[in-house]
């Protein structure tokens, strides 16, 4: 029960001039009718009931205690399907508190291979941000969203790989037209490999390319989309309908002005309901219409961005295919046996999903998949990753013989024993034969001091860091992030406020 | 709704869970009866083809389950009263049967194991 | 051997005869005399008496030889029948010089010549018998004694017996070597702060750590305890100058972390010895010797008791 009584100030002895001594109890005094120095609510509160023996019990009432029942609490309804799953894939480019970094030159065919430009911050052009979504370039947690638009350092690997698509597209000087070239990406946590395949994307899009990815390799091997098996395989092959029509979806949307210039070339027997004269975006809209046909509607769409020439009787309107973006990140998922299951509930291994076999087949004939050229990046990722030994030995294996060791040399890293290695991962990593060109490793380490310090300074200039960016301060951030790594700098630019001072000890 | 060997799922129900809710269906034959008709795990009963329907459904009636196996079960105990054995007695005395300790934790036979037995 | 004893004994036979003859002659005489003092003139012609005088006597009994074995065995040193006779033996043969030479000048303590005796698992090699801690600390205390005799006057037999209880080699003529840089740049410095152990080689470079050959983020993967390894370098702002081998091990995250530090701190100090004040003012250098209180037996952890319960 609560007091009327203010018993720190003694407040209610200024009101009645009777002694406290015998002050009548509460329930017989007066309610007081104006306010007293106290204007709690306390002393206008009814008089609290008292219970126990106070309380007359009525004629023929029971006395048994009288429990109340546990109130049902109104629950929230609980959030609608798919809307937790839509939040936790939300992507935010764009965060209007932050200011608008100026002078920020965006992302261009002339910016790109620009050296001089090396370390500096480049916007990524506001029109192609559909097209990057739509590939799902963008992933949750990349800090998209701290800054007023997305935007990538222009580092060393970028510029390089930037000369790489001016030469296969047959600009610059040393023109390689209609060369593939092939990478496997690796690197620390952190180091920027799904941002370097953004990259990737983005200048493939300016160089008007067919860009072609596989955003989440894990999604085709955790069992979470419908697959069935290929007539007459042996051993048996498996389609994934609905994947394939994702992914058709996925080229269409961010594709759509390069497919839909380009007409049917060749004579598709599958496709029964293709007419002649339509474009390579209706024939792939084939196939996310009816997932049925989505697999040879993929292949036909191969065959056509593949083709040199048209076939007879369709030269009418053929036009030259441009080259093509291949990514796909996050390769170790590919490299186990996959969720599905035989129909003798025997697992199956990834590489018998055809969509799988397709893609890592380019690591072994991509030129002479890819006859006009393009860019064939797969990386490994290093979150929600298994962690699989016969990949990593292959890597190992593929960093020897970039280092010139020959496969003969005992030098030459080989599963141990009784490991259990997986033939057919070592067979996909093995050197490539003929012509075909040798697919290379490429580690993606630290930025560089200088390029750290553009990057820090770009978090200053949108407002997020309030230190001054200089030499000193850099270099210790450098440090700190192991050497340059971009997502640990990133980590380090925002929380700055949070690090403990820097106490200048030193006079 | 779809309706698998007549009985009716929403269609945002996981297809392992709804072939579960069947007596007799656990986790091992759910899963051999998606692989065997290359379903993957994850499928929603709203997912299915009709043919993949019907064949559950076909393979599902040919399989003891439901009634036929409450039906087998509550024989079996029956016939192991009737000729008075110790494990018919322990069914009939609502006491574990396969030699457990009754000091404790007896809970389930003596909710189940009754002269009419609950399945 | 045998030729010593043999002389000896018939040395000792010849001492007896020469003993017994010699005792004899002046009995006779005084004997002789008592007679002309009692008898007439008559010489030459010996009496009955005389006759009965001059029968050999019995040879006197030396105690030093016994002609036959003794009944029992009498052991060398009369501590033979204690617990340890040989420790006994040296405090004894200790207590025994400290009276005799009690006397002599002493030094104070610490100007005394610094010795190392005999650790205790050593000792008990030496004599071969369990001592116990507490009995070889008197022994020791006896030896600290001896040794605060005025150097010049230290009598030989003190030095011979003190020199019986040092340890082989002597570890203090070791001179203390201070750690410098090595010819190749290198600084090396270990650290040490809960169960971890880190060993730092520092080389002057542009600010590369690797921790167990990994880069410090895979080492550390909270900022916290990266800062915190390299605060000796940060708070001198030296971050960019040295490069940093670590190797380390034990522990957990910020144990490591930690020890790291004062691997850095000490490595860093070879580099510049001039940083030391910056450094003990960051904290860098000083050891924290805090360890986990080891659990007791009838508590539940260090300290903690199991609750009072009546009855």
């Amino acid at each position: 029960m609560a007091s009327s009584w203010c018993w720190s100030c003694l407040s209610r002895l200024r009101a009645p001039s009777t002694p406290r001594a015998i002050l009548p109890p509460q329930s017989i005094t007066p309610r007081l009718t104006t306010a007293s120095f106290h204007s709690s609510a306390v002393q206008y509160a009814n008089p609290t009931k008292k219970k126990g023996a106070l309380v007359a019990v009525k004629y023929r009432q029971g006395q048994t205690l009288r429990r109340k029942k546990k109130k049902t609490t109104e629950r929230a309804r609980p959030p609608a399907v798919g809307e937790r799953k839509a939040l936790r894939k939300r992507i935010v480019l764009s965060n209007p508190n932050a200011l608008e970094v100026e002078g920020m030159q965006d992302l261009s065919s002339e910016t790109m291979i620009d050296a001089r430009l090396r370390g500096s911050v480049l916007g990524l052009p506001v029109p192609m941000l559909d097209q990057l979504r739509a590939v799902q370039a963008f992933k949750p947690k990349q800090g998209w969203s701290i800054f007023r638009r997305p935007a990538t350092v222009l580092r060393r690997d970028t510029l390089e790989m930037a000369r790489l698509f001016e030469k296969i597209s047959g600009e610059g000087d040393a023109a390689e037209k209609g060369k593939v070239v092939k990478k496997i990406i690796t690197g620390l946590k952190g180091s920027g490999k799904t941002v370097h395949l953004l990259q990737a994307m983005a200048m493939g899009f300016l160089k008007k390319w067919v860009v072609v990815t596989v955003p989440d390799a894990r999604e085709l091997v955790s069992g979470d989309t419908s697959y069935s098996p290929i007539e007459g395989t042996n051993p048996p092959q498996y389609v994934q309908p609905n994947a394939v029509s994702a992914l058709l979806m996925r080229t269409v949307e961010a594709n759509r002005q390069v497919l839909s210039g380009l007409k049917v070339s060749q004579k598709h027997t599958g496709l029964p309901s293709l007419k002649p004269s339509s474009t390579l975006e209706d024939l792939a809209k084939l196939g996310f219409q009816d997932a049925a046909v989505a697999w040879p509607v993929f292949q036909a769409l191969w065959t056509e961005l593949t083709a040199t020439a048209a076939a007879p009787g369709m030269e009418k309107d053929f036009k030259a295919r441009p080259p093509m973006l291949v990514t796909v990140d996050g390769i170790a998922h590919w490299m186990k046996e996959s969720a599905y299951r035989a129909s003798d509930f025997t697992p199956v291994h990834a590489h018998d999903l055809v969509f799988v076999k397709h893609f890592l087949s380019l690591l072994q004939n991509g030129q002479a998949s890819l006859k006009n050229g393009g860019m064939v990046l797969y990386a490994t990722s290093t979150s929600n990753n298994p962690s699989i030994y016969t990949l990593e030995v292959a890597l190992d294996q593929l960093a020897a013989r970039q280092a010139g060791t020959s496969p003969s040399s005992p030098e030459y890293p080989s599963p141990e024993a009784y490991s259990g290695a997986d033939a057919r991962v070592l067979d996909l990593f093995k050197p490539t034969t003929g012509k075909e060109p040798q697919f290379e490793l490429q580690t993606l380490g630290g930025l560089t001091r200088d390029e750290a310090r553009g990057y820090l300074e770009y978090f200053a200039r949108s407002g997020l860091l309030r230190e001054e960016v200089n030499e000193t301060w850099v270099g210790e951030k450098w440090s700190l992030s192991g050497g340059g790594i971009i997502g640990e700098l990133e980590k380090l630019g925002r929380h700055v406020r949070t690090a403990a001072q820097t106490t200048p000890v030193l006079n | 709704m779809v309706f698998i060997l007549g009985v009716n799922f929403p269609e945002r129900n996981l297809l392992k869970k709804s072939l579960e809710t069947f007596f007799g269906v656990g986790g091992h034959t759910s899963s051999r009866l998606l692989a065997r008709f290359n379903i993957h795990p994850t499928c929603r009963v709203g997912e299915l083809a009709n043919k993949q329907v019907l064949d559950l459904t076909a393979v599902l009636s040919d399989m003891k389950i439901e009634n036929d196996l409450r039906r087998e079960v509550l024989n079996d105990i029956k016939r192991l009263k009737e000729t008075g054995t110790y494990r018919g007695r322990r069914h009939a005395l609502g006491l574990p049967v396969r030699g457990q300790r009754t000091r404790t934790q007896i809970k389930t036979p003596v909710k189940l194991n009754r002269m009419e037995r609950r399945l | 051997m045998a030729r010593p004893t043999s002389n000896g004994l018939v040395q000792a036979f010849q001492a007896l005869r020469l003993h017994s003859s010699s005792t004899s002659r002046p009995v006779t005489r005084c004997l002789a005399r008592q007679t002309r003092t009692y008898a007439t003139e008559v010489e030459g012609q010996p009496s009955a008496l005389e006759t009965q005088e001059q029968a050999p006597a019995a040879p006197e009994i030396d105690f030093t030889n016994f002609a036959r074995r003794p009944a029992r065995i009498v052991p060398a040193s009369p501590s033979y029948f204690s617990g340890s006779p040989r420790f006994i033996d040296h405090v004894l043969q200790l207590e025994q010089l400290q009276a005799k030479y009690a006397s002599l000048p002493t030094v104070a303590a610490g100007d005394a010549p610094r010795m190392a005796w005999f650790k205790l698992a050593q000792f008990r090699d030496y004599v071969g018998e369990p001592v116990p801690m507490k009995k070889y600390k008197s022994l020791v205390k006896i030896l600290q004694r001896l040794n605060r005799i005025q150097p010049e006057m230290v009598p030989g037999e003190v030095r011979n017996t003190l020199e019986e209880f040092l340890r082989p080699g002597n570890p203090y003529a070791v001179q203390h070597v201070p750690r410098t840089v090595d010819e190749n740049g290198r600084a090396r410095a270990k650290g040490k702060r809960k169960e971890s152990t880190a060993v730092v080689q520092l080389v002057e470079g542009e600010g590369e750590v690797l921790v167990n050959g990994k880069s410090l983020v895979e080492a550390f993967q909270r900022v916290h305890d990266r800062e915190s390894a390299l605060w000796a370098l940060r708070c001198t702002q030296r971050l960019d100058k040295y490069n940093a081998w670590i190797t380390v091990r034990g522990g957990g995250v910020t144990g490591q972390a930690e020890a790291i530090t004062l691997a850095i701190g000490r490595a860093l100090l070879l580099h510049e010895p001039a940083l030391k004040p910056v450094l003990r003012k960051a904290g860098v250098i000083t050891v924290d010797a805090r360890r986990v209180e080891r659990k007791k037996p009838g508590h539940v952890k260090a300290r903690k008791m199991p609750t009072w319960v009546k009855r």
